[in-house]
């Protein structure tokens, strides 16, 4: 385990002086005729917790879809670390470091925990058809390297009890925990979260919020969209609340919750 | 009478080969890669066409009795190598249109729908392939220079047939096994996840799709070196149905079950019976075929949904091995 000191105000403000490892600006998403994202712009910096949070239908999976490759922005530019990677797909950027989870959880179902996090590990490099047919040795010294990797994270969150088990015999927190450990193995810089705690059982929730600062505080961003807003409050250093696909506020949570556009927006 | 079932048998152990090779490519596309390829059959087929006509000589054009384009008299093994080649190549073709992130039941479909599109083609071309008669006198390969006799060298092509099929099959599973076999299933298990986790699933199907199909080409070519002939009868589109039934029954994701499946399923069901006394009217037992295949598909699906020999659970020790259980 590393990191347990919890972001300080002042490392928030540190974290905000840097170039943000994701920048969105002016994003635009829509399907057909339906605009779910309508010029969005939002910092994500390194170490940082950010919420998004917002009523159903505010565009929020939508935006994160857009962030992560999933979903094609018709306007609007995305950044990581100053590169623009508005136009690669899901793949490529996951490569450069942005990994997600999604809404529905999103495990290899027939495959196990161990061999969940291995395929994450390995990547797109080590994975390739080339490097296994062209370099057998190195591709299975990597697979150990990997292999070891899988354990440690196995070990950090706990799990190496259901290292072998397939995904399809998991519970829903453990498939969440899953998707989580599967994204810490690319060594990301940006993590997007969709809902990580839906499903998971009230026990749990605890331990993975405790497992998710820890993530951020090793350094990694984290784009949170999640709707039980007592998670947002002891998770996320910062939030940015959407309607209809805008931006409406943004700052610590304690004070927006207080505006009066945000709670209109959530009471109707 | 024991030369006769000399010769059934190694008849039978070279249909079992060559599905077997069919077995092996479907089981990587579809329990690994989650490609439902329906079109199957074509790239065998390309591959018989493409050893026929690399060995039949160069045609007599429309006044011969059968007409065929690139005719060449290529020495043993080329015409295999070429039908591997043709097989590989029309699958690339193939996957790069249908292929794209559209549905995967949908992908199926477009696939059988290739595959009939393709045997209307090879019908109504006849300078292509000779259309609805196909093409005969394909010669045996090294027949005329091997010293064996008839029975003898149905023995030694059924060896070679063998051979070839254990080079597939331990290169196969070597791949399945690897990183890249992991990557496959990922992608078959969780397409956008996959990706999300920086694997490009285009990139795998295609690959995928081109290694079955150079295996496919192979099948087609030991095929039509043995058989002699080849004609859109040899081809339909049911065939493949015939090796998915197999599979679903050995087992989906484990060669082994493979091995059961084309032993089970072509073999015994639809070869055997070929050999039975005839019942009822003439190809009555012809049709019973399609029935029994639909049946044992049923049957399999409601009691081993996951075959006779489901796919192997892998299992990692944190000694850092990973093993199979």
């Amino acid at each position: 385990m590393t990191g347990p000191e919890v972001a300080t105000g002042s490392q928030a403000a540190d974290a905000r002086a840097r170039v943000p490892a994701l920048s969105a600006r002016d994003v635009v998403v829509s399907y057909g005729g339906v605009t779910a994202v309508d010029g969005l712009s939002l910092d994500a910096f390194a170490g940082e917790a950010l919420g998004l949070i917002g009523p159903n239908g505010a565009g929020k999976s939508s935006f994160l879809a857009a962030l992560g490759g999933q979903a094609r922005i018709r306007r609007g530019s995305i950044t990581l670390a100053g590169e623009d990677v508005s136009r690669l797909a899901a793949y490529a950027r996951a490569r450069r470091g942005v990994v997600r989870t999604f809404q529905m959880t999103s495990e290899f179902s027939g495959m196990t925990t161990f061999e969940n996090l291995v395929t994450a590990g390995h990547g797109a490099a080590g994975a390739s058809l080339a490097s296994v047919v062209a370099h057998p040795r190195r591709s299975r010294q990597r697979d150990r390297a990997v292999a070891r990797r899988a354990w440690e994270v196995l070990e950090r969150f706990e799990q190496a009890d259901i290292a072998n088990a397939y995904g399809r015999e998991l519970s829903g927190g453990q498939r969440r925990l899953v998707e989580i450990m599967r994204c810490l193995m690319r060594s990301p810089k940006v993590l997007l979260l969709d809902e990580p705690t839906v499903g998971v059982a009230p026990r749990v929730v605890d331990k993975l919020i405790a497992d998710l600062k820890s993530i951020r505080d090793d350094g990694i961003a984290l784009v949170i969209v999640e709707h039980a807003l007592d998670v947002v409050s002891e998770l996320c250093d910062r939030v940015l609340v959407m309607a209809l696909g805008r931006s409406i506020a943004t700052g610590k949570y304690a004070e927006v919750v207080r505006d009066k556009e945000v709670q209109a927006a959530y009471l109707g | 009478m024991l030369s006769s079932w000399t010769f059934y048998i190694s008849t039978l152990v070279i249909y079992f080969g060559v599905d077997l090779l069919s077995g092996i490519s479907l089981n990587l596309q579809y329990s690994y890669a989650g490609v439902i390829n329906f079109g199957y059959i074509v790239f065998q087929a390309a591959g018989a066409y493409a050893a026929a006509v690399m060995t039949l000589g160069p045609s007599g054009g429309a006044s011969s009795f059968q007409q065929y384009v690139f005719g060449a008299n290529l020495p043993f093994p080329l015409p295999l190598l070429v039908a591997t080649a043709v097989g590989a190549a029309l699958s690339a073709l193939v996957g790069l249109f249908s292929l794209r992130r559209i549905r995967r039941d949908y992908q199926a479909a477009l696939l059988l729908i290739v595959s009939l599109i393709a045997i209307e083609i090879v019908q109504a071309d006849v300078p292509l392939f000779n259309g609805s008669n196909g093409l005969t006198g394909v010669p045996r390969p090294l027949a005329a220079v091997l010293p064996l006799s008839p029975q003898g060298y149905q023995w030694a092509y059924a060896a070679w047939v063998l051979f070839l099929c254990a080079l597939v099959y331990l290169l196969v599973r070597w791949l399945s096994r690897s990183p890249w076999g992991r990557a496959l299933r990922a992608m078959r298990d969780q397409e956008d996840a996959a990706s999300a986790v920086g694997l490009n699933v285009t990139a795998l199907r295609l690959q995928v799709f081109v290694i079955g199909g150079a295996i496919a080409g192979l099948s087609g070519g030991l095929l039509v070196q043995f058989i002699g002939a080849w004609s859109p009868d040899a081809w339909g589109y049911a065939e493949t149905f015939v090796i998915f039934t197999a599979i679903f029954i050995g087992g989906v994701g484990n060669y082994r079950g493979v091995v059961l499946g084309v032993l089970l399923v072509p073999i015994i069901f639809i070869q055997l019976p070929q050999f039975l006394p005839q019942i009822g009217y003439p190809g009555l037992t012809d049709s019973l075929e399609w029935v029994i295949i639909g049946l044992l598909w049923m049957l399999c699906l409601l009691l081993r949904p996951r075959g006779l020999l489901p796919e192997r659970r892998s299992i990692a020790l944190p000694d850092l091995s990973s093993r199979s259980a």
